[in-house]
């Protein structure tokens, strides 16, 4: 009753106070640290209330209070502090630091823990970290050379592609070496990252070592990437605006192409020595007046063929979170159409609403959605005529986009219609952009929800389960009336066109069972028991008609007649259980372990089932007490041994199949493929010895690790006689080992960090070293221009060696197997190039951010050196036998006279000199400005009345500098997708370059704004 | 939840299993990059490169072929082996089957796929028996056979055979065929006449003459006249063909344009690979009816050539797909003749040219005899089967060298002629090398002398 009383009286006091002192008051201030410096992004919010605010980057705050108010400042890492407004209006606050401050909470496997009671290897990237610098369509591509360990390669430059992501180095040599990614404890497909929206994420954890990828039993050996997407935090609605634009273009090239005098003067140059091959072309045959004509005709074809891109980027979110529901509302817009003229790029537009509910005090439930549509026009990737960035570097200069008469005017077809020049090589690939597209349509779904049970203090339950659903969709035409069809259509059928629609579901129910107690204060324990089911059910449609009555119509409903028909699914089920353990020692000595069973699908009765586990351990030396108000603020040492697997491999590789086809229109029935009852898992035990420390209060720190990871039991293909049979010459087979080892660094330190000026500088970097340990019997396995081979690097280079130029005669000269000099070019001489392969020994990221008041300058740098590229484009741009296409200028620089050195050979040795040799072996290190940023944050005080919270502007350039001294560009993933694609056996990401889409550089601009 | 089906249990699903075995040829014979129903002329001199084209099978082409060649080098060795494994699995199940002429029928085309396929490999990879001396003891290929338990396992490294079991074996298949063999089984499909046919060509590479005269006096199919020939070539009809491998350009409209390996044409311009000899064509008699069936005038960058008509595409089209030609009453004749002239009957073998001939012009000799008589039966094999894989394999069984001319690509002989000119009758390159693939994975497996 007096309780009661009390109430109502504060509450008459309330009316009496704000009918007595007016209405709100404005309360400002600036909060610091304890040594003064200003904090922005402190949080301030009014005490049982929804109303706060934030400090700017000078850490002065402005809020509307009332005298009887409570202020509450917070800041991760410092302590909160509360202060009663009371009369006063100017409330300067000097936070200090949280005992607690290394409280940093990060996601690891099944759940998430304090970074100071982690044992494991975990690199973690946050928003905070990266969102205002790193604007980037892709989630995959923001990770590179941010986190120690994370090999991220751009595919090629093409927008929407996903990047290779390798975790410290290459663990398997024909399973997917990509890592398992996780979304809200949804596993979902590398593939469908390029689908999530970078601005929904809140953080990445990246898991490296057993004591946490063990977890993930059969599929943790590639490392584990868990995306946690945004929650809304406490306070009023937050509404945030983002949006940007700018322009794309292809990086330049470290050297020049011939313009059309040069071209027709190396012809010319070519055919007078007796080249065959020049001997009809133009600067050969040509008159002078005709030369003349030619050379006005001067084309360059990347102005023709390529454009600037447009690249726009809006995002929009509401969150917030107020007693017991939070909320997170997004949505997102993206659009880069690429540096290809007459095509489109990529498109996505994408929503998400996560919330979670404590719906009883013993219940949170919680639901995240997410859904994402994106579009892409592909080009053809070849190494062909098909692909226009072929053309841009091969289609001569003194060959115009349109065909000209003899007199110069463009000519014309019956329509009135420009007609596109074949060009030398036959086909406009201009043309063909248009009359052959192909166009992919992504709709991806992420859904999770969960229900946490708290059943006493010592035992809850959380129950989850979530889905993903990619539907893809890809419309292949060939238009009648087109380029193509003119040549390999059916005259009666024109235009043929190809639907294909698949469906990739999979989803996850697990349930966690979990027991913590603690003992005599000090004995921390803690058990979690999973089980775990997955299923993915793939299903695919495809279609192909004939006959259209107009390019116009692109649906097979018109068409004159089905040519084609097919259907597919496949299921592949994992069943999993999981006991893990943590215990500490009043979190100073930690110890943890996991043991997990997975059941597969994809082995036969032999081998379903396979057990992972781990053991590790940790000292948090920094809590010793002979540690205590040092200048270390967190030392830690840790180390961790455990096993995993890998079984992203194809379905039903343990059985014997058969084939269905036709022959002239009837069923056929063949033998597929030769089956392997005995396979099982790629086996990984991963060694991870690391320390993490912060010194200086905290304005210093780092984590080095250093690990040794063996993949064991590799599934290869173990290549047998073809007097078998076999579809594919091999089966499937656990032989093979090989090993990685490597050191990581990370380090983070604010250099200057005064009231006005903050400079920080951080980097990580990864030294790998890979081996081939064991292959099939010893033997080496030949993959196109790179082997393995037991003792080597992983994929070294396998390539007769060039040797010079004969300064006598012009000749190339190359080593034969046994190292001696000869004129004469023969496969047989290739040997294993030692020490150089395609994956680089040292790769990492470095940035430098200054902030002077509002304003702030980062540069993000990008590096990796001691890997080699087979540079064909080169080749190509300088080859004797292709003459006929347009070479580079260097060309000219070839033999001409005996005694001539430092020079290419002479154009009459075409024969041998244009082969693959070590000749374009070329070393791929390189620096890349990856990003600039330039940002102005507006102060409060300018925008508070307008009710704006903040106000960011900012401008970006991508890629504007690369210094390396490869002969191209030395950022590359996909050398040809002709030759080898992700996913193809064998395929090295990096070992060639062949005109794939090449890297850009761009430029925006952008304004964010939040109230 | 794993199914396992006995799926070879009726004759429906037994011939699903025999067009299994086609689908295979079909993959080596119709291949767009490097059909056995081209190369062995793109090996030959009846044709030459065309420098404005894409210079596709130039390591061909220039006798430039190694163990890593990849190509047709890969593809018939893998191919044919593949439709041998096909062959065996029918063979191997038949016993689902209750006895009945159809059970027969079925494994009539199965032991012929068997035979045929093992016949390509060894004249491919190995040489032919009446190539030279040394053939027969020379290096054969493994002959597959379940009945043998030569299949099951996986992890097999068999040996090369000799040439002459290889051909005691397929002749073995064959005859075998001849007495199980329905005697029409539609088109694409191997029957009575296709086992006699084929017969009647591998006894000839075996030299055993009387037994050609004998297998092709059992094929019933005429030749086709000279108003049906022009049809042949564009499916319009399928005279005189005995064997071929189909395609339902309808349904199987992405099947392999066989055309492709000559030429890329679209209306207005040929995109031609190779052109046809000038002085090989220009040896046509003007009135053979065969002139245009082979050539038609080619144009590209301003350019005439001999272009290649044969597999050009069905009535209308210049998409390069149809079926395949493997083996036509012509040449069952021309067999038969080359086999009389051998055991000394020249007149019998001039009757039965002219038979040929008479379909095909008039103003030629028809009194030859002795090695006149030979060059013509040989002349008219050469313009007759031209461009359908047989120009390569008859200078090789008869141990003649490849003789090209210096005359350019270019219509009128002139432009860029071949960088080789000759490969000696006694060459290792014309035998094919084993693929380096099957040597590393079978090391019994012994490669070919020369490489």
């Amino acid at each position: 009753m007096e309780k009661r009383l009390n109430g109502i009286l504060t509450l008459l006091l309330a009316f009496v106070v704000q009918f007595t002192f007016a209405q709100d008051k404005t309360v400002t201030g600036t909060v610091t640290d304890d040594a003064g410096l200003p904090l922005p992004g402190v949080n301030i919010v009014v005490k049982g209330t929804n109303s706060g605010t934030q400090t700017d980057f000078d850490g002065n705050y402005s809020i509307s209070a009332q005298a009887q108010n409570t202020l509450v400042f917070s800041f991760i890492g410092f302590a909160k502090q509360e202060i009663v407004v009371g009369t006063q209006s100017l409330i300067n606050v000097s936070l200090g630091a949280d005992a607690a401050a290394l409280d940093e909470v990060i996601v690891v496997g099944y759940g998430s823990t304090r970074r100071e009671l982690s044992t494991s290897a975990i690199s973690t990237v946050t928003a905070e970290d990266i969102e205002d610098f790193v604007p980037s369509t892709s989630v995959d591509n923001i990770l590179q050379g941010q986190a120690a360990g994370v090999q991220v390669t751009a595919a090629n430059g093409r927008p929407g592609n996903t990047a290779f992501v390798q975790i410290r180095g290459v663990g398997s040599i024909n399973a997917s070496t990509t890592p398992l990614y996780i979304v809200d404890g949804t596993p979902i497909d590398a593939s469908d990252v390029a689908n999530i929206n970078p601005g929904d994420i809140a953080s990445f954890s990246i898991l490296k070592d057993a004591a946490t990828v063990s977890k993930y039993g059969s599929r943790g050996a590639n490392g584990v990437v868990l995306i946690t997407t945004k929650q809304g935090k406490p306070g009023d609605a937050k509404i945030t605006f983002r949006s940007s634009l700018g322009y794309g273009e292809k990086i330049d090239d470290p050297f020049d192409l011939m313009n059309a005098e040069q071209k027709l003067e190396l012809e010319r140059q070519y055919a007078a020595l007796g080249v065959n091959a020049a001997q009809s072309l133009p600067g050969a045959t040509a008159s002078p007046e005709e030369l003349q004509r030619l050379i006005a005709l001067d084309t360059n074809w990347e102005e023709e063929l390529l454009r600037k891109s447009y690249i726009q980027s809006n995002a929009l979110s509401i969150s917030g979170a107020e007693d017991k529901l939070s909320y997170f509302l997004s949505l997102g817009y993206d659009k880069n159409d690429g540096i290809i003229d007459r095509i489109d790029g990529f498109e996505r537009i994408s929503g998400r609403l996560n919330t979670t509910y404590q719906a009883k005090d013993w219940l949170t439930v919680g639901m995240n959605v997410s859904m994402a549509r994106s579009t892409t026009d592909l080009p053809r990737d070849r190494n062909n005529v098909q692909n226009p960035f072929r053309g841009v570097y091969d289609y001569n200069p003194y060959e115009p986009l349109f065909l000209r008469d003899a007199d110069n005017n463009i000519v014309v077809d019956a329509e009135g219609n420009n007609v596109f020049n074949p060009t030398s090589t036959g086909f406009p690939i201009a043309r063909a952009l248009t009359t052959e597209p192909e166009n992919n349509r992504n709709f991806l779904i992420i859904g999770s929800g969960f229900a946490d049970i708290k059943l006493t203090d010592k035992f809850s339950n959380r129950f989850s389960v979530g889905a993903t659903s990619n539907r893809f969709n890809r419309t292949n035409r060939s238009v009648a009336g087109g380029l193509l069809q003119s040549f390999v259509g059916d005259a009666n059928f024109p235009g043929t066109q190809t639907d294909t629609f698949s469906l990739d579901f999979e989803y996850n129910v697990n349930n966690i069972f979990s027991y913590s107690d603690t003992f005599n204060e000090l004995h921390n324990f803690r058990a979690d028991f999973l089980l775990e089911y997955n299923e993915n059910i793939f299903t695919n449609l495809t279609s192909t008609s004939r006959g259209f009555p107009s390019p116009d119509i692109p649906y097979q409903a018109v068409a004159a007649e089905a040519t084609a028909a097919s259907s597919t699914e496949a299921r592949r089920i994992l069943f999993s259980q999981g006991l893990f353990l943590d215990y500490n020692y009043d979190e100073k000595y930690i110890l943890s372990g996991s043991i997990r069973r997975d059941g597969s699908s994809r082995f036969g009765p032999n081998n379903k089932y396979g057990y992972f586990y781990s053991g590790s351990a940790a000292w948090n030396i920094a809590r010793e007490n002979f540690l205590e108000d040092s200048f270390v603020n967190d030392l830690k040492l840790r180390a961790s041994y455990g096993t995993s697997g890998n079984q992203n491999i194809g379905n039903f590789e343990f059985l014997n199949l058969l084939g269905f086809g036709t022959y002239n229109g009837f069923t056929t029935a063949i033998p597929l493929g030769v089956g392997n009852p005995d396979i099982k898992w790629e086996a990984q035990a991963i060694l991870d010895v690391g320390v993490e420390f912060a010194l200086f209060n905290n304005r210093v720190s780092g984590v080095v690790d250093y690990f040794k990871k063996t993949s064991d039991d590799l599934l290869l293909d173990r290549p047998i006689s073809q007097t078998v049979g076999d579809e594919n010459n091999a089966i499937t087979a656990n032989i093979g080992k090989i090993e990685n080892t490597g050191v990581e660094v990370s380090l983070k330190g604010d250099v200057v960090r005064n009231s006005n000026f903050i400079w920080t500088i951080g980097g990580n970097a990864s030294f790998l070293d890979n081996e081939v340990l064991e292959l099939v019997d010893g033997a080496d396995i030949p993959n196109g221009t790179t082997r393995l081979v037991e003792g080597q690097d992983v994929y070294s280079y396998y390539l007769v060696r060039y040797a010079g130029v004969n300064p006598a005669n012009g000749e190339p000269l190359y080593l034969d197997v046994d190292g001696n000099v000869t004129n004469e070019y023969s496969t047989a001489d290739a040997v294993l190039i030692e020490g150089k392969s395609p994956f680089a020994d040292v790769e990492g990221g470095f940035y430098t951010s200054f902030r002077y008041k509002g304003f702030g300058l980062r540069s993000d740098f990008i590096f990796k050196s001691g890997n080699y590229i087979l540079n064909f484009q080169r080749s190509s741009g300088i080859s004797a036998l292709n003459i006929d296409s347009n070479q580079r200028v260097e060309a000219f620089d070839y033999w001409m006279q005996p005694g001539d050195t430092d020079v290419l050979p002479s154009p009459l040795f075409g024969d041998t000199a244009d082969q693959t040799s070590t000749r374009f072996l070329e070393k791929g290190d390189y620096i890349r400005l990856r990003t600039l940023t330039l940002d102005y944050r507006v102060p409060s005080e300018m925008i508070n009345s307008f009710g704006i919270n903040s106000l960011r502007i900012f401008a970006t350039g991508q890629n504007l500098l690369t210094f390396t001294d490869y002969e191209g560009d030395p950022e590359i993933g996909i050398g040809s997708a002709e030759n080898a694609q992700p996913g193809d056996q064998g395929f090295v990401p990096g070992e060639f370059s062949l005109f794939s889409y090449p890297q850009t550089k761009s430029y925006t601009v952008g304004v964010e704004l939040s109230f | 939840m794993e199914i396992q089906i006995l799926f070879f249990n009726s004759i429906a699903t037994f011939q699903n299993g025999v067009d299994g075995i086609y689908s295979q040829f079909q993959n080596y014979y119709a291949s767009t990059g490097s059909g056995l129903q081209g190369v062995p002329d793109i090996l030959s001199d009846n044709v030459v490169l065309v420098s404005t084209g894409r210079r596709s099978n130039e390591v061909l082409y220039d006798y430039r072929y190694n163990p890593n060649s990849g190509g047709a080098i890969t593809l018939y060795f893998s191919e044919a082996y593949e439709a041998i494994n096909a062959a065996n699995l029918v063979i191997g199940q038949i016993d689902n089957l209750a006895d009945s002429p159809e059970k027969d029928n079925i494994l009539g085309q199965a032991l012929m796929g068997r035979a045929f396929a093992h016949f390509d490999l060894v004249r491919v990879y190995g040489k032919i028996p009446t190539q030279s001396g040394d053939a027969n003891s020379s290096l054969g290929v493994p002959y597959i056979k379940v009945e043998d338990g030569d299949t099951g396992d996986p992890l097999a490294q068999p040996a090369r055979e000799t040439v002459a079991s290889n051909y005691m074996e397929i002749i073995g298949d064959l005859e075998r065929a001849t007495g199980l063999l329905a005697t029409n089984n539609g088109e694409g499909r191997f029957d009575r006449d296709a086992a006699f046919a084929l017969l009647s060509r591998v006894y000839l590479y075996n030299g055993e003459y009387q037994k050609v005269i004998d297998a092709a006096n059992q094929v019933s199919e005429p030749i086709a006249t000279p108003a049906q020939l022009p049809g042949v070539y564009t499916d319009s009809n399928n005279a005189g063909v005995i064997i071929e491998f189909s395609v339902n350009t309808s349904s199987e409209s992405n099947e392999s344009n066989v055309g492709v390996l000559y030429s890329q044409s679209n209306s207005s311009s040929t995109i031609s690979e190779y052109a046809i000899e000038f002085d090989f064509f220009n040896s046509i008699d003007t009135t053979d009816v065969r002139r245009n069936v082979i050539q038609f005038v080619g144009t590209n960058q301003g350019n005439q050539y001999n272009a290649v008509k044969k597999f050009l595409g069905e009535e209308g089209q210049v998409n390069g797909l149809l079926d395949i030609k493997v083996l036509r009453a012509a040449e069952v004749t021309l067999n038969k003749a080359e086999a009389q002239y051998r055991l000394g009957m020249d007149e019998a073998a001039l009757t039965t040219l002219n038979m040929l001939r008479d379909l095909r012009f008039s103003s030629y000799d028809g009194d030859e005899s002795g090695t006149a008589l030979l060059d013509a039966i040989l002349f008219n094999r050469r313009v007759e089967l031209s461009f359908e894989g047989h120009r390569f394999f008859d200078l090789k069984r008869l141990g003649m060298p490849v003789v090209r001319s210096n005359n350019g690509d270019i219509i009128d002989g002139s432009g860029t002629p071949p960088e080789v000119l000759t490969l000696p009758a006694s060459d290792f390159r014309f035998q094919f090398p084993i693929p380096t693939a099957e040597t590393q994975a079978n090391p019994n497996f012994e490669q070919n002398p020369g490489y």
